[in-house]
């Protein structure tokens, strides 16, 4: 049967293929990716944009997580100051209470829960990064300030709002809690028992010195219960941070099965197409001199 | 009766016929690498015989003519296959440059909108922050940017492939000017029984050419081929060609015209059927899927800035400018330039980052066509992919297929040198067979002539 007389193209074609075989290997193992185009796999290559975006929104979350956590420890920090200061001004309202106490002593002592009172105005305007903690979401100006019109003592300038930072997919934190309700809550009022502390011992009627106290006794097992917020919020943050960090080793892990190279696989892509390629050189060698004219002479 | 001058006359016919024979061989020879030609064998047949009485006297050989081997059959499949191979492969190249502009997905529309809402999810932390702000809205420009430079970059593949077009009509219609003049000469030869030989060669081979181009179909005539596209606009009819014009169309495309006609969408296969495929077909699809996308991700996000307040406590104005239609990606613009008044807020107080929420429910919502700004992103990802990947497969078919064919073709009208070879030896030998009878008969011839002069010589 007569052939084909003209094998050079398809010695040519088989050329061509294994080197291109050969440079997609060698791109494979030089970008560790086995998807370098969307059309090495399409689908793999649109699963990966959506990954890439995971593991971007990821990070944001864990940066979330750490931003919020120095505003949540100093809101802490500041509530614990909170209950050394309640628990002084416990100290100084049993001493007043005290029949054997002179009047003089009790203004001593109305003007250390005074000075007790600023301290608490002061925490209750604690700053984090120029953002006033308990001012409700009216972060930009001092929300507590001493006020005599008022009842008691303070006037609170804030507002009742609460803001909530996304943490995890779908999963939100609140961040804090208004001043409002933490030292001017209907369960415990802080502002107006310390208030009515510093008139009683002010009066030195020790019946009235008596009853501020135990509310201001009641105001700081109330503080004390909103103080637990903060710290489950802290320690929300510390498991959602070890969370977002396996979450990103898992994403890792997929994006390397959707579009990283078998390493084992490329090398021996690779030097299947070397060896292809050698072979075929060496048949062309022996082949193209091969014909009658060398045999007539 | 036989008689020594007619063995001379075989001999000398013989001689000729030999002669032919190995100029045909020559010629297979100096041609063993043209491309297109087809090899020629000598028709060699017996001459008509005489006769006389019981006995039939041979008259030698006659070289009846010179053939090309052909096979229009596998010719016409490999128009065929040509078609596809051109019309996958210029589609591959453009595929390639378009997929090009989807192929990092650290970079570009769906990573850069992530970047954009992970900067709004920053503020959340911190809403009253004017850095974290700028962060937003320069994360908000490279997203413009992005949709800006995406359209952008489709526009100038879409040109390139506009200008391609033109080229290739150009091309066609010299190919089909040439087509026709090689044709009348092929009709004539062909309406004479001459065997058209090497111009039949170029005539297929310039067919081929222009199937490369586009899709051509071919009816033999009695005056030669007629070429027509696929659906039927002339191309060649006997020695006229039909040449295809060019006019501009809309949006800066060149439209083609028979004879006045617009045969643009009717063209099919070829550089020319895959280059308008690319150009009318899968571009405009894309461009206006990332137009929708840039309208109606940039609609979303005004919206949820109007349900919030900015750092002033003003309702919250549009970041992006209002864009929709053709060409929302390259108008897309950030119309916002004071951070300030990005609507962080729900209440209209500087520390609440309530309108965050309703601005980061943008990115996982499914917008009005049916998918969130990143899953659109990735499925146009998979769609280019997917494109390039199926013209790549065409373009591996089809020229595994065009080996194939070639191959037999090759088996037919192919030159094989070690065939050629062993002819010429058998022509040389036939030859020199045929010149020996010469001088045989020549030499018997002299015997007859001294026949007469040794009986005068007697003694």
């Amino acid at each position: 049967m007569r052939v084909n007389p003209n094998y050079t193209p398809d010695i040519l074609a088989d050329l061509w293929q294994s080197q291109a075989q050969e440079q997609t290997a060698i791109q494979q193992l030089a970008t560790g990716k086995r998807v370098n185009m969307p059309s090495d796999d399409p689908a793999a290559a649109a699963a990966d944009v959506q990954n890439q975006a995971l593991q971007s929104q990821n990070d944001q979350y864990i940066q979330n997580t750490s931003n919020l956590d120095g505003s949540l420890q100093t809101a802490d920090s500041a509530l614990s100051s909170v209950v050394t200061a309640l628990n002084q001004a416990i100290s100084l309202g049993v001493q007043g209470a005290n029949g054997g106490v002179s009047s003089a002593d009790q203004q001593a002592l109305a003007l250390q829960v005074q000075s007790i009172q600023s301290q608490l105005v002061q925490l209750g305007n604690t700053s984090y990064q120029g953002s006033f903690l308990f001012g409700g979401t009216a972060t930009q100006s001092a929300p507590f300030a001493l006020d005599s019109t008022q009842p008691s003592g303070v006037l609170y300038s804030g507002n009742s709002g609460v803001n909530n930072v996304e943490i995890a997919p779908g999963s939100s934190l609140q961040v804090n809690l208004p001043g409002s309700q933490i030292f001017q809550g209907a369960g415990g009022n802080i502002m107006s028992s310390i208030q009515q502390l510093v008139t009683a011992l002010q009066s030195g009627n020790t019946t009235n010195i008596g009853t501020a106290t135990t509310q201001v006794g009641s105001a700081l097992s109330y503080v004390s219960e909103q103080r637990v917020f903060y710290g489950s919020a802290v320690s929300q943050l510390n498991s959602n941070q070890s969370f977002l960090q396996q979450e990103q080793v898992s994403l890792q892990t997929q994006d390397t099965s959707l579009v990283g190279v078998d390493f084992a696989k490329a090398a021996t892509d690779l030097s299947q197409a070397q060896a292809a390629q050698s072979a075929t050189l060496a048949a062309l060698a022996q082949i193209i001199p091969q014909s009658l004219l060398n045999y007539l002479k | 009766m036989g008689s020594l001058s007619s063995s001379m006359w075989i001999a000398a016919e013989a001689l000729g016929a030999d002669q032919g024979a190995l100029d045909a061989t020559s010629n297979n020879i100096a041609n063993q690498n043209t491309p297109g030609y087809s090899r020629e064998i000598p028709v060699l047949t017996d001459a008509a015989p005489t006769v006389e009485g019981n006995i039939t006297y041979g008259n030698g050989v006659v070289l009846e003519q010179i053939q090309s081997v052909r096979d229009q059959v596998l010719q016409i499949q490999i128009s065929d296959q040509n078609q596809q191979q051109g019309s996958a492969q210029a589609q591959y190249s453009a595929m390639q440059q378009v997929q090009g502009l989807f192929s990092d997905p650290t970079t570009g529309i769906g990573a850069d909108a992530t970047t954009f809402f992970n900067s709004i999810s920053q503020l959340s932390t911190d809403p009253t922050s004017i850095p974290d702000r700028q962060a937003v809205l320069t994360a908000a420009q490279t997203v413009a940017s992005d949709f800006n430079s995406t359209e952008q970059n489709l526009d100038s593949i879409q040109s390139g492939l506009n200008q391609s077009v033109t080229q290739t009509v150009t091309q066609i219609n010299t190919l089909t000017k040439q087509i026709a003049q090689l044709n009348i000469q092929v009709g004539q030869m062909q309406q004479l029984g001459q065997d058209p030989g090497t111009l039949g060669d170029q005539e297929t081979q310039l067919i081929q050419q222009l199937s490369q181009l586009t899709t051509v179909n071919q009816i033999q005539t009695e005056n030669g081929l007629t070429l027509t596209t696929g659906n039927g606009t002339p191309l060649v009819v006997g020695g006229q060609s039909f040449a295809l014009q060019t006019t501009n169309g809309p949006a800066g495309m060149t439209d083609i015209s028979s004879q006045g006609q617009d045969v643009t969408s009717s063209l099919q296969g070829g550089q020319l059927g895959g280059d308008l495929q690319v150009r009318d077909t899968v571009i405009p699809g894309l461009r206006s899927q990332v137009d929708t996308l840039a309208s109606q991700f940039a609609t979303s996000i005004n919206a949820a800035q109007a349900s919030g307040y900015d750092l002033n406590g003003n309702a919250g104005q549009p970041i992006f400018s209002d864009t929709s239609g053709a060409g929302a990606a390259s108008n897309l613009k950030v119309s916002m330039t004071d951070p300030s008044l990005i609507a962080a807020s729900s209440d209209g107080t500087q520390g609440s980052n309530g309108n965050v929420a309703n601005l980061l429910a943008v990115q996982t919502q499914a917008l009005p066509a049916g998918e969130s700004p990143v899953d659109a992103y990735a499925n146009l990802v998979s769609q280019t992919g997917n494109l390039t990947s199926q013209a790549n497969a065409e373009v591996t078919a089809s020229t595994a297929s065009l080996n194939q064919l070639n191959d037999q073709l090759g088996a037919v009208s192919g030159v094989s040198l070690d065939e050629e070879t062993t002819n010429l030896m058998n022509y040389q030998r036939a030859y020199e067979a045929s010149a020996r009878v010469i001088t045989t008969v020549d030499a018997l011839t002299q015997s007859v002539l001294d026949m007469g002069s040794g009986v005068t010589a007697a003694p």
